[in-house]
Parts: C-alpha cells; sequence; structure tokens
C-alpha cells in the first residue's frame, strides 16, 4: 500500500493539546487522531466525497 | 418561596442626566426598568472590594455575543475573568456590548456640542462618590440600546422597543458597586431622541432566583492580585523602566516540531480534495493542520466556537 507522509509544523502547546485530546481516549496516537480528523472533516465539508465512496 | 417573595431593598429613580452608584452584595438583585419607555441604560460595574476587577464588554461579547440577555453573565476583564453579574430576566432582549459609551468628545466633535449629557461623564460622576476618577469608567454594558451590524461590517443603532413597565434584572454573582445611568445621547436613535428617567429596584434574591442561573465555569486561570507579579496598584502617574525587570513570558521559547503523519493513497486523495477547493490552505501540510484544529473545536472546544458556518 503506497503512503505518503505529511509534515505538521506545530509548536509545544499544539501538541499539548493533541496529547491531552489522545490521553482522554480519543484516539489512540497523535497520528491516529489527525486521520480521524482528516474522515470527520471530509465527511462534514465534502458530503459529495463521501456519498461517491 | 418564589421570585415575588423577595424583600424589597431600595428604590430610586434615576433622572435624565444622572446616574447612580449602589453597593450591591452577591445574592443580591438590581432590577432596571422603564419608565414611559425607549430608554436605554449604560452600566458600568465594579468588584467592591477591589476597583481593578470591573466589567469586560470584550470577554462578555466574546462568550454571549453582541446581545447578551437572561441567562448570560457579565464577565469581569482579563486575567479576572469572573461572572460578576447573571442576567436573570430581560423582557426586550434589545442590549448591546457593541458600542462604547457615549462622550463629551463626541457630542462636540460630532454634533458640535461641546456641553451636553454623555454617559462617560454621567458615569464618572456617579462613581466620583466612591472616590473613582474619569479614568476608571470603562466601556459600558448598553441595556435596553438597539444595535446591529450591517452587511458592509459597520454597526448601526436601530430604533428603541423597550415599552413602559419593561425591565432587565441583575444577580450579583459577587460584591459589586452597581452603576447605572440614562444614557446622554439625545441626537442619537439610541433613546428614541427624548431622555426619559429609569427605575432602579435593589432585592434580596430569592433561591428561586439563583436557580435562574447555570453553573458558571471556574479555572485555574480566573486569577486574582495574589497570582500578579507586581502586587500594589502603581500610585503615580508617570511610567518608568523597571531596572530589576527580566522577561518572563509563558511557554516561552515557543518550540517548533513536525509532527509526521504517514496517510494512505485514499486519505491523500481526500486531503488533495480539499487542497483543490483553496478554502483551507496552500499545502498538504497546512490543509491538514486547518482540518485537525477546525475539527478539534468543533468536537471538543466548549463554549462558543468563533468559526464560520
Amino acid at each position: 500500500m503506497t503512503t505518503t507522509k505529511i509534515k505538521l509544523r506545530l509548536n509545544q502547546q499544539q501538541l499539548e493539546l493533541i496529547d491531552d485530546t489522545v490521553r482522554a481516549g480519543e484516539s489512540n496516537s497523535r497520528e491516529h487522531l489527525v486521520r480521524r480528523a482528516l474522515h470527520e472533516f471530509v465527511k462534514a465539508n465534502l458530503p459529495q466525497r463521501e456519498k461517491d465512496r | 418561596m418564589t421570585s415575588s417573595d423577595r424583600k424589597l431593598l431600595y428604590e430610586h429613580i434615576i433622572q435624565p442626566g444622572t446616574g447612580k452608584a449602589l453597593e450591591m452584595r452577591r445574592g443580591q438583585i438590581l432590577r432596571i426598568a422603564q419608565t414611559s419607555g425607549r430608554q436605554c441604560a449604560d452600566f458600568n460595574c465594579f468588584n467592591l472590594h477591589d476597583y481593578k476587577e470591573f466589567f469586560h464588554t470584550g470577554r462578555t461579547r466574546h462568550l454571549h455575543g453582541l446581545h447578551p440577555t437572561t441567562g448570560d453573565f457579565l464577565w469581569s476583564a482579563p486575567p479576572r475573568e469572573r461572572p460578576m453579574m447573571a442576567i436573570i430576566e430581560d423582557t426586550v432582549g434589545t442590549n448591546d456590548v457593541l458600542y462604547p459609551r457615549c462622550s463629551a468628545f463626541l457630542f462636540e466633535y460630532q454634533y458640535g456640542l461641546p456641553v451636553h449629557t454623555n454617559c462617560h461623564d454621567i458615569q464618572a460622576e456617579a462613581q466620583r462618590e466612591y472616590g473613582l476618577t474619569p479614568d476608571d469608567v470603562h466601556d459600558s454594558f448598553n441595556f435596553f440600546m438597539h444595535t446591529g451590524v450591517g452587511q458592509d461590517g459597520h454597526p448601526f443603532i436601530a430604533k428603541n422597543t423597550a415599552g413602559p413597565g419593561d425591565y432587565v434584572e441583575l444577580l450579583a454573582m459577587i460584591d459589586v458597586l452597581a452603576v447605572p445611568n440614562v444614557c446622554g445621547a439625545d441626537v442619537m436613535m439610541t433613546s428614541d431622541f427624548e431622555l426619559k428617567p429609569l427605575k432602579l429596584s435593589l432585592y434580596e434574591g430569592t433561591e428561586v432566583d439563583w436557580a435562574r442561573v447555570t453553573e458558571p465555569p471556574k479555572m485555574r486561570n480566573q486569577r486574582n492580585p495574589l497570582h500578579f507579579k507586581v502586587k500594589n496598584i502603581k500610585a503615580d502617574r508617570e511610567l518608568y523602566k523597571d531596572a530589576a525587570y527580566t522577561p518572563d513570558f509563558t511557554n516561552v521559547p515557543i518550540q517548533i516540531a513536525d509532527l509526521e503523519v504517514e496517510l494512505t493513497g485514499e486519505e491523500m486523495g481526500l486531503l488533495s480534495e480539499l487542497v483543490k477547493t483553496g478554502k483551507y490552505g496552500n499545502t498538504d501540510a497546512d490543509v491538514l493542520r486547518y482540518v485537525f484544529f477546525t475539527w478539534w473545536i468543533g468536537e471538543f472546544m466548549r463554549g462558543p466556537k468563533h468559526v464560520p458556518k
């Protein structure tokens, strides 16, 4: 499976927010949380794309 | 016990051109009522035991929008940021925290009237009873002021819709000095081009009144002077440098790091579609960061979201 690595430029406060969210049980890793955000954002903002899937 | 069982502590009519500073203890209620109607009431509020804590239009506007009403709080300025008063009744619903108080300058500049009733000077005169100076007057909560923002982004003042007997009720969440005044603007739309008296009634609140107040947030960052590095209030007017000062800003230096996120081909396809819209940023990384934080705000942030609909 082809994958692509995207580097998000974040500061320590932004990472703290991500880590807090992971610790709260919303995801099992920083990376997974960002990917979850992508899927849910697309679902809310590109509904046609979701329908076509 | 009902609201009608409240004990009346004080009544006072504020005449056009005047205001009144009132000491209120936690749990007491101030009713500001129309007499003949269509009259704006400007309002200032201080912590009775520390006048450096005062009502803040900005934080109130941020948390409750441009027209706070029943169920909303009057917040104090950062870094205190406590609910000072709660609006427990509002029979009109046309309040404003967008416009600043009118002032002598405004009437001189816009109308050529150098001596004219204005909310800043009325507030200053009422607050003088408690030793405050004109510099202590702050931006007002404007009760019964009917305002909006036009499509061009400019605010406007609309016709006052308050009728005789309409009122707002404010429950003191802490001990306060509450200062309502009859808005002095008679050549603006604010009070329908006529200055009218307002009736003030001070009550002892009841359990029924407290039941109408939602539990406000309690956060570590609602600070007080015990948290301040400078403990004393500056007592002279000149500003001069503290030779012993060394900067101590929060979380500085800001440290940047890369968070590597591995996306599948399908996820890259989704991201590319978002990039193509041109709405979220220019690069894949910028768009993914935008997506993440916008999503996080929608999912987890408390209070108003402040994002476009």
